[in-house]
């Protein structure tokens, strides 16, 4: 139920980005803040110990932050004397000395004696005592009865803050050793700032402490448990600080314009709770804002928990709990009383601010305390931030000019707000607190499940969107406010009280799988943030016109591969048909020879498509040459083919050579035609060998480019050779009847003897007779050049 | 209210008398000790009240945990205001016995009704507590 936490030494202002720096912690507590803070390791049974040795232990340290520095310099005065409390001057001399901080000391218009104390904490239970204090102090009560027992209500204030700074002492140097430092300037910087100044009721606790004597403070503590000494006496913090001084100081005010909001930030954003050993709670349940949401698939996995998430806080011991009955005393004790109240403090202040307190109560007396006692008590986990005192009207906005993580009204401030208004309308609330301090079974809900459900309550309430959320909601909010500013306008400056949701950034998060290069896929890890794409279709953008160039372009290709496959089968057919012949018996032979003749028809058929004569296209071929397969498949098909179209393709071929060389400069396949090529050049008549060899020169600078293709040179070696076969061995041949054959050959040993060497293709095979062709046209010494060429 | 300024929280009707109405028409009466975010109630002290015409008869449960889903309606109850002296407190018996009756008395005038209609070819389908479909 005590929650002593070690002082966080990191604990500083820089709480607000503390608040969400460490994503890991952030997560965490994130999931235990929305699923519950199931996993508290804290072990129970060091719990008790801990529980039991703080109420055998005599004197509670009376170290609290509230007004601690003044009445911590007493008590350190005072710890001297006391063995059991050797440790408050090691403790004192972290904090300040009274001395050195003047400006902490709280003016009391009237201390208590302390004798006071001593006799009617003698045999009085310290409950009731205390109860009742509560109920004195009460500002309707108190108002009437003020006159009458200034004194006693002051002791007990005295008392229950004496207490409270006993029980808060030993239990926090025990635990912890470390009091931030840096904390403690900041407090002292605050601490100047807030000045109590004496009501007629006002017990700013920390002058009365140090009035009251070590020793008194000591018997006061012995008295009660532990526990109730510190809720009672946290009560009696809140209502000391309810029914403070009637007038706050103007620096006060000031100081409240100035940063009220980013005081309670500062306390509320304070990143890390002081934690007990093994403890790993949430760190901040104030901190409403969720850590950013990660869209890293490791990141934003929810982290494995030995508790499953949804368990609620673990109830705290319940023998603790279950001694106080006051209403006002509620969760988790000192050391973190200190920090509730001054949470308290402030949000009185706000209140005030806001309220007005309408009903004339004053506001509250600001502790100098402020929240800054916060990181050194972390003690019970922090209320959730601070409450905003509910406006008399339920003012509330809801999108802040700044933003902040929360305004919420503590607990024990809420409950003391509420107690004023019922006090102004009568006795009712009186009662009602009167019932449920004799209520035994009060409190079952524990202060920190009950900011457990309100923390999910917020979170419920986060949106990216508001206006979308929750349009009726921030229209009519908008409009309330507006009439209270209106309303308001001429009096001083006010803080409307203000339910801060926390405002989720709109991120847009974009998870860009991790691919790996050359791997088809992509790497995908989901988790909650970032849930898997199942299909990662890619979107790429393209121009209309792009597009239809592109598409055009596959289509052709489309077509192309398409006649090249019909094709393929039929020449796979005719091919096959000698050997099916064979097989196949008398009667079908018939019906296969002629299947086999209309499958040769067919594919020349093909080949001339497009063109209305019997001519094979020139186009066609090209086409169907510009696929590799295709070159495959002509050089299985001019075997087949009838004399004419063989021909006619080889023309084909060699009048397009160059492009078809360029297209096969990637593929390389184009010697695959050389040997039916070759076959069919072997058939050719001169005549038709002539128009060859000119198709080959064709256009201009095309010889070159033969040249420098392989196959081209190989095929205008064939050519040559062919034609100084017929040549040699025929007489009778008509190769030289027309120039046209010496014409073309001159311009190949011309174009021969120009080409460098370096450019020359080596062809597949040199004809031997190439050179006795070239000596009849060229003189000794091109020949040998020529002679050269060719090797 | 104050936990949570402009929104509606069961954090501050903790510890104080309820009453209940849950969707299957019991009527509860207790101390509510805790919640949920579900709005999931745990009375204590319970007490189930069972009205029959200006009759009331008041069962002792214990504690309840009712399932946030089922509540229609909840209300806080002001110990301090003067009860109202229309209602009449009976005995347990008593009052079992006049819901009893009175159930009676319903389902002889609905199988009135149901003749009635069915006579004239009409029918109306049973009403289902149940309105998850």
């Amino acid at each position: 139920m005590f929650r002593f936490q070690s002082l966080d030494e990191d604990c500083t202002l820089e709480e607000e980005d503390e608040g969400l720096v460490e994503e890991e912690d952030e997560i965490n507590q994130f999931n235990d803040d929305t699923f519950g803070a199931g996993a508290n390791d804290d072990d129970w049974q060091e719990e008790h110990k801990r529980l039991a040795g703080l109420d055998d232990r005599d004197g509670l340290g009376t170290e609290l932050g509230l007004g601690g520095r003044g009445m911590g310099g007493e008590l350190d005065q005072g710890g001297a004397e006391d063995p059991s409390f050797t440790h408050l001057p090691s403790s004192a001399g972290h904090l300040p000395l009274p001395s050195s901080h003047p400006s902490l000391k709280f003016s009391l218009s009237s201390a208590g004696p302390p004798p006071d104390v001593e006799d009617r904490g003698g045999g009085v239970d310290l409950a009731e005592s205390l109860a009742r204090l509560i109920l004195e102090a009460d500002p309707a009560i108190a108002g009437v009865g003020a006159a009458e027992r200034p004194g006693p209500s002051q002791s007990s204030s005295c008392s229950s803050l004496s207490d409270l700074q006993g029980l808060d002492r030993p239990r926090v140097l025990p635990q912890s050793s470390t009091i931030s430092h840096p904390n403690q300037p900041h407090q002292h910087s605050h601490h100047p700032q807030h000045q109590l100044s004496p009501g007629p009721l006002g017990l700013p606790p920390g002058p009365l402490s140090s009035m009251l004597s070590y020793q008194q403070q000591q018997h006061l503590l012995r008295r009660g448990t532990a526990p109730m000494a510190q809720m009672n006496s946290h009560s009696i913090w809140e209502n000391s600080m309810g029914f403070g001084p009637l007038s706050v100081p103007p620096g006060l005010v000031t100081h409240m314009e100035d940063n009220p909001l980013m005081s309670i930030i500062k306390e509320v954003g304070l990143p890390k709770r002081p934690h007990q050993g093994g403890n790993d709670e949430e760190r901040d349940l104030s901190e409403r804002v969720p850590p950013p949401r990660s869209s890293s698939p490791v990141i934003g996995s929810p982290p494995v928990r030995a508790v499953p998430i949804g368990t609620p806080p673990k109830q705290p011991m319940s023998h603790a709990l279950n001694h106080q009955n006051s209403p006002l005393c509620r969760g988790q004790f000192p050391p973190g009383v200190g920090t509730v109240l001054s949470q308290i403090q402030r949000a009185q202040m706000l209140n005030s601010q806001v309220v007005g307190f309408p009903r004339g109560i004053p506001a509250p007396p600001l502790l100098p305390v402020g929240g800054s006692y916060r990181p050194f008590f972390g003690g019970p986990p922090p209320p959730l931030g601070h409450r905003m005192g509910p406006p008399p009207h339920g003012h509330l906005n809801h999108t802040p000019p700044i933003r902040h993580n929360t305004t919420h009204l503590h607990p024990q401030h809420r409950r003391m707000l509420t107690q004023r208004m019922q006090n102004q309308g009568g006795d009712r609330g009186r009662t009602g607190g009167d019932r449920r301090s004799r209520d035994p079974y009060s409190n079952l809900m524990t202060q920190k499940e009950k900011e457990w459900v309100t923390k999910i309550q917020m979170m419920q309430l986060q949106s990216t969107d508001p206006y979308l959320d929750d349009y009726y909601y921030q229209n009519y909010y908008e409009k309330m406010e507006r009439r209270q500013e209106r309303e308001r306008d001429s009096s001083k400056k006010e803080h409307t009280t203000k339910l801060i949701t926390p405002q989720v950034a709109k991120v847009e998060h974009t998870y860009r799988p991790v691919q790996f290069a050359g791997s088809l896929g992509k790497l995908t890890v989901s988790s909650v943030n970032n849930p898997r794409k199942m299909i990662d279709a890619v979107v790429t953008t393209r121009t209309d016109d792009e597009e239809k160039r592109e598409k055009q372009v596959w289509n052709k290709r489309r077509q192309i591969l398409y006649t090249v496959e019909k094709m393929y089968s039929m020449l796979l057919e005719v091919q096959d048909f000698e050997k099916r012949f064979i097989q196949a018996p008398e009667e079908d032979r018939e019906a296969l020879l002629e299947q086999h003749k209309s499958n040769t028809m067919q594919l020349c058929n093909t080949l001339r498509e497009k063109e209305w004569d019997d001519r094979v296209s020139d186009e066609q071929c090209v086409m169907i040459m510009s696929v590799r397969k295709g070159k495959r498949l002509i050089s299985r098909l001019l075997a087949f083919l009838p004399s004419p179209q063989a021909t006619a393709i080889v023309m084909a071929i060699s009048r397009n050579l160059p492009a078809l060389a360029k297209k096969d400069k990637q593929d390389q396949v184009l010697c695959w035609l050389v040997e039916p090529v070759s076959a069919v050049i072997q058939s050719l008549s001169s005549s038709a060998l002539t128009d060859l060899l000119q198709e080959l020169q064709g256009s201009e600078g095309q010889l070159a480019t033969v040249l420098h293709n392989k196959f081209g040179v190989t095929l205008l070696y064939l050519i040559l050779s062919e034609g100084e076969r017929m040549q040699s061995s025929d007489p009778n041949c008509q190769l030289m009847d027309d120039n046209r054959w010496t014409e073309l050959v001159f311009s190949v040993t011309r174009e021969l003897l120009s080409v460098p060497n370096s450019s020359l293709s080596p062809p597949l095979f040199t004809p031997p007779n190439l050179l006795s062709l070239f000596s009849r046209y060229v003189d000794r010494q091109r020949l040998e050049l020529l002679q050269d060429k060719l090797q | 209210m104050n936990y949570v300024p402009g929104t509606a929280s069961l954090i501050d009707d903790i510890d104080k008398k309820h009453l209940v109405l849950l969707r299957d028409g019991r009527t509860l009466i207790g101390y509510l000790r805790s919640i949920d975010q579900f709005a999931n109630l745990v009375f204590h002290q319970t007490v189930e009240r069972i009205h029959v015409g200006k009759k009331f008869g008041d069962i002792p449960r214990g504690i309840f945990i009712v399932r946030g889903e089922n509540v229609v309606l909840l209300g806080e109850i002001d110990v301090d205001k003067p009860c109202d002296t229309v209602l009449q407190q009976v005995s347990i018996e008593e009052i079992l016995e006049e819901q009893r009756l009175q159930q009676q008395a319903k389902q002889e005038t609905d199988k009135v009704k149901m003749l009635a209609l069915k006579d004239r070819g009409l029918s109306i389908p049973k009403a289902d507590n149940l309105d998850e479909y």
